[in-house]
Parts: C-alpha cells; structure tokens; sequence
C-alpha cells in the first residue's frame, strides 16, 4: 500500500520508473482478471493495455483513496464490459466456441496452470451469467469488496453476495457433473 | 459434492499469464502513450486548442483575486527554489562532478508545487534553461514563459485567451542564465553541511542517500546517488509556509535544447499585453505595496489578517464569503501585475530567517493608522529593527522599544 503511494507519487511527477513499475507489479494479475472475464483472450491484453493507458492519461487527476489494486481491477471490470459490449454484435457465440476450442499454445496469453480440471472450471466459468462470473472473479482475482463490486454493478451488497453464492454453486455441480462423466 | 471453499481454492488458480514479447509490447504502447500524453502537456503552440483541467485552474487562477494569492503561493515556491541558492562553493568530494556540471551547456528539471491550500492543487513545472542566459517555464495547460536573462527580455503565452505578455525584466542580477547551474552546485554540495543524515532508499531502482539541512528558513532533503554524485531528488520546504514545499525531479543535463524553445516571438495571431517586471530580490518595498494593495481591496481598508503564504489565500476566501472586498474591476494586465506583487511581498516573508523574529499584527488594522506597528523585523547583522506602521511608514526601532 505504502510502496503503492510512492509509486503512484513517483509517476505523477513524470517517473517512467515507477509506471513500469506499477505495470509490472500489477500486469499478471490485471491479465488474469480481464482473462477470466474474457472468453477473447488477445481481447483481455487489449483490456489492459487500455487501463494502463487510460490511467497514463488521467494521471495529473488521479488520487489514490483506497489501494491501486483495487482501482485497476474495477477499471479493467469496466473496459471488459464495453469490451463485451462492442463485440456482442461481431463475435457469434460460435466464435467465442471455437476461440475456447482453440489450443491455449496458440493464445498468447495462458493459462498458468493448465490441467483438465482447471480447463474445464475455465469453460465452466464462462457458460455463467455474466454478473455472477464478475461478481466471482472481482471477489477471488481482484480481491474486492462485497460492497465494492455491488457498487459497481449498481445492485445490493445482498445481491452481489447472492451472485456469488449462486455462482459457485453452479460452477460446483458443473464441476461435479463432469467429474461424473 | 464438492466444497464451496474447494471451488474458491480453484478458481483462485486460474491465472493467466502473457509471454514476455506480449509484455514488452503492452508495456512499449503505454509508454508510447506517456510519451504522447507528456508531449501534448508541454507542446503549447500546438494545441492550444485543448482545453486541459490544468490550464483551467491557471485561467480561474489569473482571474480570481483570491485563488491569484494561492498562485503565488505556489509559483514563489517555484521561483525561491531556482534564485534561493546563490554563490558558494561545492566540496572537494564533488569536484570533479562539480566541473562536469560548470560545463554544462543545458540543464531541466520539473518541480512540483504543493501549498496546502484547499482547492488548489499542486503545479507542476517543468524548468529549462540554456547557456548563455535563457530560460523557459512549462506550466499546466501550456502556458508557457520563456525569459532572456542577457537582454533582460521575456514572453509569456496565455494559449486560451490567445494573449502574450511581453516582459522587460528590470534589475536583473548579472549573470542570471549562470545561477541555476549554480543553484544545482549547491544543492549537491549540501549533504557536506547536513544536520541530518536520512540514509538510504530507492528511488527509480536507484539507491539513493538522502540528507536534510536546515537554513535560512528553509528545510531542504536532497537524495544523491552515491555512485554517480547525481542528484535525483530535492525537496524543499518553507518554515514560515507549512506545507509549502517544491519538489525538484528529472534533473537532465546537456540535453539537446533547440534554441526555438526560447524564442521571443509570438505565435500568430496572439494579441499583446506589455508588463514591466521587477527582477530585484524581494524586500521590504515589495511588502509594503502588497499591504497597500490589499487594503484598497477591502472595504474598509483595513491590512490582511496574516501573511503566512499558506493562510493567506483561505483567510481571503472568508472575507470574501462575509463581503469584505469591494468589486474587482481590474483588467487582465492589473490582475498579473497584482499577481506579481503578491508573490514578491510573499517572497519577502517566506525568506526572513527565524532569527529576524519577525511578526505581523496588521489584522483589523486601518491604513493610515501611523500609530500602530503591523510588521517588525531584525534584518541580518543589523542592531536595530524596522517597523512598518499602519500609515506604511518605516522606522528602525531599538530593542528595548519593539513593540510587545
């Protein structure tokens, strides 16, 4: 948190330094987050690459209030929204398939840890309604708030903790019912 | 049935990872981005179009008798740093630096104003300056000024109103474009007289070692890098300015400076506005027309309720908001030279040392009033003090008959 501070304190008075710093201290886990948000995995690089620059932009404006972290996270949240957004109308459902389909060797970004049982909790994850997989991956990748992510969504703290709950419990019979197969 | 925890623990190992080409690549295009984004900040005659946050609170600034104060406030800081440090001589520890940077053809640095005034943040200024004798200043918003030290000349540009300010710089020190070079000479060559030693920290992947001295009412920390003898890091603060500081940064030296960065001639199109300026040290002078300014701004002409640069500017926001000014109906060149004042007399105060034990009690004051001493201070080395009276009169007072 304190390192946070001097960074971002670092870069507002022109500290290439230190953005490099934040990139990569941060990179990895923003990826993760816009991938598993993302079925579009060259999409989740272009999500991140869009924060960082839009936060080089706002820089003189930006006060750090909480940790950057956090604020990273909800700003790739957002972008992966207008991402979906955008691409809603020229992206079938098919291509999103066939993108899954595709072997992981070929995105450039990967999955860290790639088994079968994650690959299918990967699949699992996306087949669920877009608010409960934000609301599961803000939770456990970015490390937010209940009252965060709620805010966020514009619902209750009850609702995005009933998301949650929900989710998981979908992703667990999901998981069980391939384990079953 | 599987755990809800268990599926947590899982999820929790999805991560993702890009390759180090994706990185290299992602990371080049966000820095491609600063550097876009730093060209547009300091590239005025190109976009002045752009109407940044930045230019609107100079513009507010320039146009606002009270948030004019809380510029000066941050602009003195700004200049008291660059003309603070004159003369002396570094140490032997840095001598062979020392000569590298007497050599030094170019030198920038970017220092951060912060006044702790409410409402207005911190300026960040981006300095340059060139041998012989020029300078150029980068604010936010690209108001840019540039002086030329030999010819005693200036130009300022106010892109949003599409106005210059030709400047004609009187009582200029000699040797003006020298000093700054001098004053990084002397910064470096503080860790020899330090009061305190900060040890070490990094800064930008560098170790650094910081040291604090304390002088001439002022309280400076500079970080060096002991490897190189370079400084990296200077803050300054203000005794008698609580949370007035200047952060110099980015220190380059002998980075290729065009001279058109320093051109006198206005972009087309841009209308005139012609301003003397004083180039002298701040003085007493320059304190008493601030006092006679401010009191023809109140109602009842009475003096401001303190000095402290830091107070000063919220002090006025109260009077304003109890209706103690009278209109404001000065033209845009009043306003700078207004502006100018009150950052000479700003710059007096700031820079009176401890031991001048110098004290302000011109709140509810009356100009005219000769009977009543607002402001006394000891000058250096001097036996007696000067008092200014509520008439703006000065007299050198002995000890035994200051005011209590």
């Amino acid at each position: 948190m304190v390192e946070d501070r001097y960074l971002v304190w670092r870069f507002k008075r022109g500290s290439k330094d230190a953005l490099r710093a934040i990139y990569q201290k941060y990179a990895d886990e923003l990826l993760t987050l816009a991938g598993n948000l993302l079925d579009d995995k060259a999409g989740a690089e272009d999500v991140v690459q869009d924060v960082f620059v839009s936060f080089v932009q706002s820089i003189e404006k930006f006060r750090l209030t909480g940790s950057l972290k956090g604020y990273l996270a909800t700003c790739v949240a957002n972008r992966c929204r207008d991402y979906r957004r955008r691409n809603r109308r020229g992206q079938a459902a098919c291509e999103n398939q066939a993108q899954r389909a595709t072997p992981e060797t070929r995105n450039p970004l990967q999955l860290v840890i790639c088994g079968e049982e994650l690959q299918k909790l990967s699949n699992a994850l996306s087949e669920l309604p877009y608010e409960q997989r934000e609301t599961i991956v803000l939770r456990l990748h970015g490390d937010l708030r209940f009252r965060q992510i709620a805010k966020m969504q514009n619902v209750s703290t009850k609702t995005a903790q009933s998301r949650y709950r929900y989710g998981l419990d979908k992703l667990r019979s999901t998981m069980n019912g391939e384990v079953r197969k | 049935m599987r755990p809800a925890e268990n599926i947590e623990k899982l999820i929790k190992k999805l991560h993702y990872k890009a390759g180090a080409e994706t990185h290299e690549k992602v990371l080049g295009n966000v820095l491609q981005a600063l550097d876009k984004h730093e060209k547009q900040k300091s590239n005025p005659p190109l976009c002045f179009a752009k109407r940044s946050n930045g230019f609107e609170i100079w513009r507010t600034t320039m146009n606002s008798k009270i948030t004019k104060l809380a510029t000066a406030a941050a602009v003195i800081v700004a200049v008291l740093v660059g003309f603070h440090y004159l003369g002396g001589s570094a140490g032997s520890a840095y001598a062979d630096v020392v000569e590298r940077l007497q050599k030094a053809r170019t030198l920038l640095y970017t220092v951060t104003t912060s006044t702790a005034v409410e409402g207005m943040p911190g300026m960040r200024m981006e300095i340059a300056f060139k041998e012989p004798g020029y300078m150029r200043m980068t604010m936010p918003g690209g108001y840019v000024s540039v002086m030329d030290c030999l010819q005693g000349k200036g130009l300022s540009i106010i892109p949003q109103k599409k106005q210059f300010i030709e400047m004609e710089i009187s009582n200029l020190p000699d040797n003006g474009g020298r000093r700054q070079f001098d004053t990084i000479e002397k910064l470096r060559s503080l860790p020899e007289r330090a009061d305190e030693v900060l040890g070490e920290k990094e800064i930008d992947g560098r170790t650094v070692q910081g040291f604090r001295v304390a002088e001439e009412g002022m309280t400076n920390t500079v970080w060096i890098d002991p490897k190189t003898s370079e400084l990296v890091e200077v803050e300054v603060e203000f005794n008698n300015a609580p949370g007035t500081s200047a952060t110099m940064t980015d220190f380059r030296f002998d980075a290729d400076l065009p001279d058109a960065l320093f051109s006198l001639e206005p972009p087309d199109g841009y209308t005139r506005l012609e301003i003397q300026v004083d180039g002298r040290e701040a003085s007493e002078g320059d304190l008493i027309e601030f006092l006679r300014l401010w009191s023809s701004w109140t109602k009842d002409g009475t003096f401001p309720p303190t000095l402290n640069p830091a107070e000063l500017p919220k002090a006025a926001m109260e009077m304003v908001k109890a209706g103690k000014f009278g209109p404001d109906q000065t033209t845009e060149q009043q306003q700078f030279e207004h502006t100018m004042k009150v950052t000479r007399a700003m710059m007096f105060v700031m820079k009176l040392p401890a031991e001048s034990n110098w004290r302000y009690a011109g709140e509810n004051v009356k100009f005219g009033d000769a009977q009543t001493p607002i402001f006394w201070y000891q000058p250096s080395g001097s036996a007696t003090s000067r008092v200014i009276y509520g008439d703006l009169t000065v007299k050198d007072v002995t000890p035994e008959n200051l005011p209590e």
